[in-house]
C-alpha cells in the first residue's frame, strides 16, 4: 500500500520536474488523439451519409389506378415473402396527395392542382430492402410475380441508366467505405502507436542512468517501472484533455459547416448526445496507448 | 564477512577480467584495493552486487551465498550492501533529501521513520543545509557525501566505495576518507578502491592489491604500490 502511494507520488513527481519530455510527448499524444477522433468521426460520418442516401433510394413500385384494394393487398403479402426485404408499407394515392401537400411550399401548390384535376398521383408499395445490393434483383422478383400485373411501374426501372449507375456507385462506395475505412483505421492506429511508442521510448532513454541508479539501489521492477507508467499515463490524461478542449471550437466550426453542406444533422447529433462516451473514449485511449507505451519501452531498460 | 574463493570472470569477448581471485574480509574491517586501471577492481565492486555473475568459483558475503540467490531476491540483496560510486550515481530530478530517501522508500520504510533517519544521515556527512538542493546545484564532494549518505541510511554492514574519490580534488577526497574512516569505526565493514597513492599510505589499513585478475599481495598495513 504504501509502495503503491510512493509509485503514484513519484510518477507525478517527475512528470512535472521533466517539464520539457513531458510536454513533448503530450502534444504527441494530443495531436495523435485529435487525429484519431477525426477518423474515427469521418468514418462514422461517410458510413451515415451513405446509409441516409441508401434510405432515399429503396424501391418504390407503383400502382396502376384501377388495380383493386384485394390485389393490392395479394400483391403486398407477395412482395414481403421476396427474399431480402425489410418491410413493405402501402401509400394510397390520398396518402400520397397528403405527402406532396407537407413538402414543401412549393408540393402545397402542386397538390392544390393536382387536387383540382383529380389526384392523378398514384398509390404505391414503398419496399425497404435489407441491402441495398439487392436492389436489381428484387425488382426483377417483384415484376415476375403473377400479381403484378396491376404495377404501373417502379422505381428502379423508371430510372435511366445514368441514375441506375448512381444508385451502384452508392452500393459500391458504401461497401468500399466500411473496407477500406476498417484497413485505413488500424493501418493509422498503428502509425499512431509507433509514434507516441518512440517518442515515449526517446523520453525513457534519456534516463536509462536513473533506472540504472534505481536498480544499484535496490529498487524491484515494479517500484521502477510503476512511476514511468504513471507517467505514461499522465500524457494520456493531459494529451485527452488538451484534444478535448480543442475539440470544442473544432467541432463547432466543422459541425456548423457539415450540417450546412451536408445535411449531417443525425451524424452531428449522434456525437453531441453521446459527448461523454466520446470524451472518455479519448481520455481512455490516451492513458491505454501512454501506459503500454512506457510498459513496452521499460522493459528493455529493466533486466536486472 | 565477504568471502571470495578462486573467482573467475571471463567476458564474451574473452577478455580475463578475474582470474582465480581470493579473498577474505572480515567484519568491521577497512580494506583498501588497489590496482591498475583494468587489474581487475570494478569487476570485484560488480560481483559484490551482484551485477556480474562470476564465470567460476564461489561468493559468500554475510551468510548469502551468491549463487543460490534467485534474481527477484537481487534488489534485497543490493539493499543490504551501501555502494558509492565515482561518478555518484545520483537521480538527477530528486533533491538530497529525496535521493537519500529514496533509498528507504525502495525498502518500503514507513514515513515516519525516512523523516526521523534521512535528516540524522544528513546531519552525520555534514548536508544538513543543502538537503534541499539538487544534485546540479552541489559541490562534487557533496553529491559524494550525499551518495555516502544515501548509502549509509539503511544502516548496512558493508559499504562498497568504488574510486569514491575520482573526481575530487585534494580536500574534498579527504574530507570523504575521513568520513568513511568514522563509519568504520561504527561498525561498518568498508571496502574501498582507490588509485590515490597518497591516500593508501597514510590510512595504514589493510591493502589488497591486483594485478591482472590476481590477487598478488594482502597486507595488513599495506601500501600503494603496483
Amino acid at each position: 500500500m504504501i509502495t503503491l502511494w510512493r509509485v503514484f507520488k513519484s510518477g507525478f513527481r517527475n512528470t512535472f520536474r521533466n517539464a520539457w519530455l513531458s510536454s513533448a510527448a503530450t502534444a504527441i499524444m494530443a495531436v495523435t488523439l485529435l487525429i484519431m477522433t477525426f477518423f474515427a468521426f469521418s468514418i462514422y460520418f461517410v458510413r451515415a451519409q451513405l446509409n441516409e442516401v441508401q434510405q432515399k433510394i429503396d424501391l418504390t413500385v407503383f400502382i396502376s389506378d384501377d388495380a383493386k384494394e384485394d390485389q393490392v393487398k395479394a400483391l403486398q403479402n407477395k412482395v414481403l415473402q421476396v427474399g431480402g426485404i425489410d418491410s413493405v408499407e402501402f401509400v394510397s394515392k390520398a396518402d400520397a396527395l397528403k405527402r406532396l401537400e407537407n413538402s414543401s411550399e412549393e408540393g402545397k401548390k402542386l397538390a392544390k392542382s393536382a387536387t383540382d384535376i383529380g389526384n392523378p398521383l398514384p398509390a404505391s408499395l414503398e419496399v425497404k430492402l435489407e441491402k441495398l445490393d439487392d436492389i436489381g434483383g428484387v425488382n426483377k422478383q417483384i415484376r415476375e410475380l403473377p400479381e403484378a400485373i396491376i404495377i404501373s411501374e417502379t422505381s428502379f426501372d423508371s430510372r435511366d441508366d445514368n441514375r441506375k449507375g448512381v444508385i451502384e456507385n452508392v452500393i459500391k462506395i458504401s461497401n468500399g467505405v466500411t473496407k477500406v475505412g476498417g484497413v485505413l483505421s488500424a493501418v493509422f492506429l498503428i502509425i499512431a502507436l509507433m509514434i507516441i511508442f518512440n517518442t515515449i521510448r526517446m523520453a525513457i532513454f534519456t534516463r536509462r542512468e536513473e533506472i540504472e541508479i534505481m536498480k544499484l539501489v535496490g529498487a524491484t521492477k515494479w517500484f521502477i517501472r510503476g512511476p514511468f507508467i504513471v507517467e505514461g499515463s499522465m500524457y494520456g490524461v493531459f494529451g485527452a484533455t488538451i484534444a478535448t478542449i480543442a475539440l470544442i471550437p473544432i467541432g463547432r466550426v466543422a459541425g456548423q459547416f457539415l450540417v450546412d453542406k451536408f445535411n449531417a444533422g443525425s451524424a452531428m447529433a449522434y456525437f453531441t448526445s453521446n459527448l461523454w462516451l466520446v470524451v472518455l473514449c479519448i481520455y481512455g485511449l490516451g492513458i491505454l496507448i501512454g501506459a503500454l507505451s512506457s510498459w513496452l519501452a521499460i522493459s528493455r531498460h529493466l533486466k536486472l | 564477512m565477504i568471502l571470495l574463493d578462486r573467482v573467475t570472470v571471463i567476458y564474451p569477448n574473452k577478455t580475463v577480467a578475474l582470474s582465480g581471485a581470493s579473498l577474505h574480509i572480515q567484519p568491521k574491517e577497512f580494506v583498501t584495493i588497489v590496482g591498475a586501471s583494468g587489474a581487475g577492481k570494478s569487476t570485484l565492486i560488480r560481483l559484490l552486487i551482484k551485477e556480474e555473475v562470476p564465470t567460476s568459483g564461489k561468493i559468500i558475503v554475510g551468510s548469502i551465498d551468491y549463487d543460490t540467490i534467485d534474481k527477484a531476491n537481487i534488489p534485497h540483496l543490493r539493499r543490504k550492501i551501501g555502494v558509492v560510486f565515482q561518478d555518484f550515481k545520483l537521480l538527477p530530478n530528486l533533491t538530497v533529501y529525496e535521493n537519500v530517501a529514496f533509498a528507504l522508500e525502495v525498502s518500503g520504510v514507513k514515513n515516519a521513520e525516512i523523516k526521523r533517519a534521512v535528516p540524522k544521515i544528513l546531519q552525520l556527512v555534514g548536508l544538513s543545509e543543502k538537503a534541499h538542493h539538487y544534485p546540479g546545484e552541489i559541490s562534487g564532494g557533496e553529491r559524494q557525501r550525499t551518495a555516502i549518505a544515501r548509502a549509509l541510511v539503511r544502516n548496512p554492514k558493508i559499504l562498497i566505495a568504488d574510486e569514491p574519490t575520482g573526481n575530487l580534488d585534494p580536500k574534498n577526497s579527504w574530507d570523504i576518507i575521513e568520513l568513511l574512516l568514522k563509519i568504520n569505526r561504527f561498525g561498518t565493514t568498508v571496502v574501498l578502491t582507490t588509485h590515490n597513492k597518497e591516500i593508501v599510505d597514510a590510512l595504514k589499513k589493510r591493502v589488497i592489491t591486483i594485478n591482472r585478475g590476481r590477487v598478488v599481495k594482502d597486507e595488513k598495513v599495506g601500501k600503494y604500490t603496483l
